[in-house]
């Protein structure tokens, strides 16, 4: 196992969540229309069902289950768009960050309960699944992915999660659908640690004065803990992409200066000779590649290439400085101008199968229980014990319409694990 | 209900496997035999987690720790591969494993009668398991649950370490962790003495008690109780004292015998270990260091002497195995709850509760 950028690509975080933009833009428009779509099938059908119990309109019965999307008697309701979600989504992302931390949960907890959120409305839409729901179950769920695994009635007490008014089904109906959201990766490699590294290395380099440092190290802090989870930074960029990122609109010299020290051994053409080492006793000069590896490795392009990441990242994080979180998105304004309409919308468009998850999950279970095992194929488990296994949720009911469903689906994140 | 686009890749992943017999049945989970549906000759073992009546809080921490390390931890050839996760059944987790059809070290170790291993197998056994505690240390993961019976083999006689429902990522310095883990016998002083902060060092010492029982063909060190832990190591390894380990007194639950026994030194090991030869008597030695400070770590183990001195460690197609009843046993260590001294026919019956609230 070589370098730590071989050791990167095997992290879930790398092989199942990050894309390029366009990647992450085609996700968000295919889970938009997906939701559309069966937003409208959902809500035609409610409607031309509620019309045949005022039994006055006959004509429309014969269509119950294909209503004319055109016919004057049912108008679907405008849906959000694809920048409407990702509105929300920060929106709500924001929100977390601020119960989270209003709360006390660590750094790491709010970081990695903010990375789940904005995965799992990647491949979920908002009218879909409540933010407002999510975003408490993300906090709960992060919890436990950092190892801190708490009641959840007690959880439900801490803090600013008192005014919630939660019950603990409301978490727990979640939760599932959740993990499977995030695909059940449940480890997030936040920047905090590359920070405190750099911080080391700007100390071991002697000639900057500590006062510096510190303040850069702090507003870098302030920053890894806002910027980078409001915007797509981790979907992008590498924990230490994002930390030197975070320096660098922090103190733009000395995230150059620390660039600039890793690659300070470029040497002129490689064929001169042996490369000029470091030869300053760096602890890593044991891991510093040789010849002409050392070029494609540590050599000027990959430096400019580092550099250039860098900046566009820095842009990314630029947007949301760590002042908008009350300057802007706690602002009344804000919210009337800008999510009140958009939760008017979403009032009219909301999943109406999916809004209440405690109902969804007692559905899924019943609908289960009734239908028995399908093609799960536990022979030798029927008739087992309720509680071994609950349920599958009409698997071979829908068979049929998943098959119609998948077939438009060519696996959006690639291979499997 | 139509499905979201998470529920047509869950579809689409479950749908690459196609599940047959139970293999095990077990408190924590079920494993089953299974193939990949476009080829019958992969075999899987698919461990269905149980939802956990004690635990109330949704997902149970065995699972989501395992979960999340079995993620991160792909590519090494002595770690257990996930090969998938689905959701067959509502709430119902299934973990695709690659499937280790030979049991586990625990079974060879027993089988006085029919498996006979040499100096050369040892090294080949342990130079597997150092290499795979290895890669979970430099990936910033402690096991905290390593024992005979988490070290599966597989078809072409590679060790595979395996249940990673105790397992963590490293603290941040400062953090406290519970002491309440790995299974007794294998378990280091300073977690007997209760301490928060730990390191690496505790997987090395089980590491040293798997190595000292693949010697012996039986436990080294098999306490009754943690008290009787304590006393074993005292007795067998010396006494944990403030010259021997500064600070270890400070500890909450530092307790020892009266009595002290000063740490043994190599020679009286070789009278019981010397099937492993000088070079690893000195190896094991290392991993039994009292101080955690002054126990070897993976890496050193790796650069140790004795994996470049004769013998040679044996190659995976020659090692001993055992021809039955692998696949079960190896569905039972599968299934088991983690951190639980076996319940089978050795020794305590005492299976350690998990602290669920406190546990991180």
């Amino acid at each position: 196992m070589a370098t730590e950028d071989a050791r990167y690509r095997l992290s879930s975080q790398y092989r199942l969540w990050s894309f390029s933009r366009a990647e992450l833009a085609s996700l968000r428009e295919k889970s938009n229309s997906l939701a559309r779509a069966s937003i409208s099938e959902r809500l035609s059908r409610a409607s031309s069902s509620s019309e045949k119990n005022n039994n006055d309109r006959s004509a429309s019965t014969s269509n119950a289950n294909t209503p004319d999307p055109d016919g004057a008697s049912f108008r679907l309701p405008e849906f959000l768009t694809v920048a409407d979600e990702s509105l929300m989504t920060t929106f709500y992302t924001t929100q977390l960050l601020g119960a989270g931390s209003a709360t006390g949960l660590s750094d790491e907890i709010c970081a990695t309960a903010a990375a789940f959120f904005r995965r799992f409305y990647i491949t979920n839409s908002i009218m879909t699944y409540s933010p407002q729901d999510m975003m408490i179950v993300a906090l709960f769920f992060a919890c436990k992915a950092e190892g801190w695994f708490t009641r959840v009635t007690d959880f439900l007490k801490m803090g600013s999660f008192r005014s919630l008014k939660k019950q603990p089904e409301d978490i727990l109906a979640g939760e599932f659908l959740f993990c499977q959201g995030i695909r059940f990766a449940f480890d997030v490699r936040h920047p905090f640690r590359p920070l405190i590294g750099a911080g080391m290395e700007l100390r071991r380099l002697g000639d900057i004065k500590e006062e510096r440092i510190r303040a850069a190290e702090e507003r870098a802090k302030s920053i890894l803990r806002f910027s980078s989870l409001v915007t797509d930074a981790y979907f992008h960029y590498t924990p230490s992409q994002i930390m030197l990122a975070a320096l660098s609109l922090a103190d733009r010299e000395l995230a150059e200066r620390l660039i600039h020290e890793t690659f300070h051994h470029i040497t002129p053409p490689a064929n001169k000779g042996t490369p000029t080492n470091g030869g300053d006793g760096a602890p890593n000069d044991s891991h510093q590649p040789k010849g002409q590896n050392k070029e494609a490795i540590i050599g000027q392009q990959i430096r400019d290439k580092v550099l250039g990441t860098i900046e566009a990242c820095r842009e990314m994080m630029a947007h949301e400085m760590p002042e908008r979180s009350k300057e802007h998105w706690q602002s009344k304004d804000m919210y009337q101008d800008l999510i009140l309409p958009i939760k008017k919308k979403l009032k009219k468009c909301r999943d109406p199968d999916r809004s209440n998850l405690v109902a969804l999950q007692r559905a899924r279970r019943e609908e289960a229980l009734k239908k028995g095992d399908s093609d799960d194929g536990d022979p030798e488990d029927r008739g087992g014990t309720v509680d071994d296994d609950a349920a599958v949720f009409g698997e071979a009911a829908r068979d049929a319409k998943r098959r119609k469903v998948a077939k438009g689906l060519d696996d959006p994140f690639g291979g499997p694990l | 209900m139509t499905m979201d686009l998470v529920e047509q890749m869950n579809e689409q992943e479950k749908r690459k496997y196609v599940k047959g017999k139970k293999l095990g049945e077990g408190t924590y989970a079920n494993v089953y035999l299974g193939h990949a549906r476009h080829d019958a000759g992969v075999l899987v073992a698919i461990k269905k987690i149980k939802v956990q009546k004690e635990y109330k809080d949704g997902l149970a921490p065995d699972a989501v720790r395992e979960l999340k390390h079995l993620q991160e931890l792909l590519g090494h050839p002595n770690i257990i591969s996930l090969l998938s996760v689905f959701s067959s059944k509502d709430q119902n987790l299934n973990l695709v494993l690659e499937y280790l059809p030979l049991g586990d070290l625990e079974m060879l170790i027993r089988d006085v009668d029919r498996v006979r291993y040499g100096t050369a197998d040892m090294k080949a056994w342990m130079g597997m398991l150092t290499r795979a505690v290895w890669f979970c240390h430099d990936n910033f993961v402690l096991h905290r649950d390593i024992k005979p019976n988490n070290l599966l083999i597989a078809a072409n006689g590679e060790v595979k370490l395996a249940d990673f429902g105790l397992a963590r990522s490293f603290a941040d310095p400062g953090t406290r962790m519970t002491a309440n883990v790995i299974t007794r016998w294998y378990r280091p002083p300073e977690l007997l003495f209760g301490a928060r902060h730990y390191s690496g060092a505790v997987d090395i010492w089980s590491v040293g008690l798997v190595f000292a029982e693949l010697v012996l063909r039986a436990p080294f060190l098999p306490g009754n109780t943690e008290v009787d832990q304590i006393n074993l190591i005292c007795r067998q390894i010396g006494t944990p004292t403030e010259d021997n380990w500064p600070g270890v007194t400070q500890l909450k639950e530092y307790t020892v015998p009266s009595e002290v026994v000063p740490v043994w030194g190599k020679d009286a090991y070789m009278s019981r270990f010397g099937g492993a030869g000088s070079d690893g008597v000195d190896l094991l030695v290392r991993t039994l260091a009292l101080d955690p400070k002054n126990r070897i770590t993976a890496r050193e183990m790796l650069e140790h002497r004795w994996w470049r001195t004769d013998p040679r460690p044996t190659r995976n197609e020659d090692l001993p195995r055992k021809s039955a009843g692998g696949e079960e046993k190896a569905a039972v260590d599968l299934s088991r709850r983690n951190g639980v001294v076996d319940d089978g026919a050795r020794g305590t019956k005492v299976a350690r509760k998990l602290d669920f609230g406190a546990a991180r």
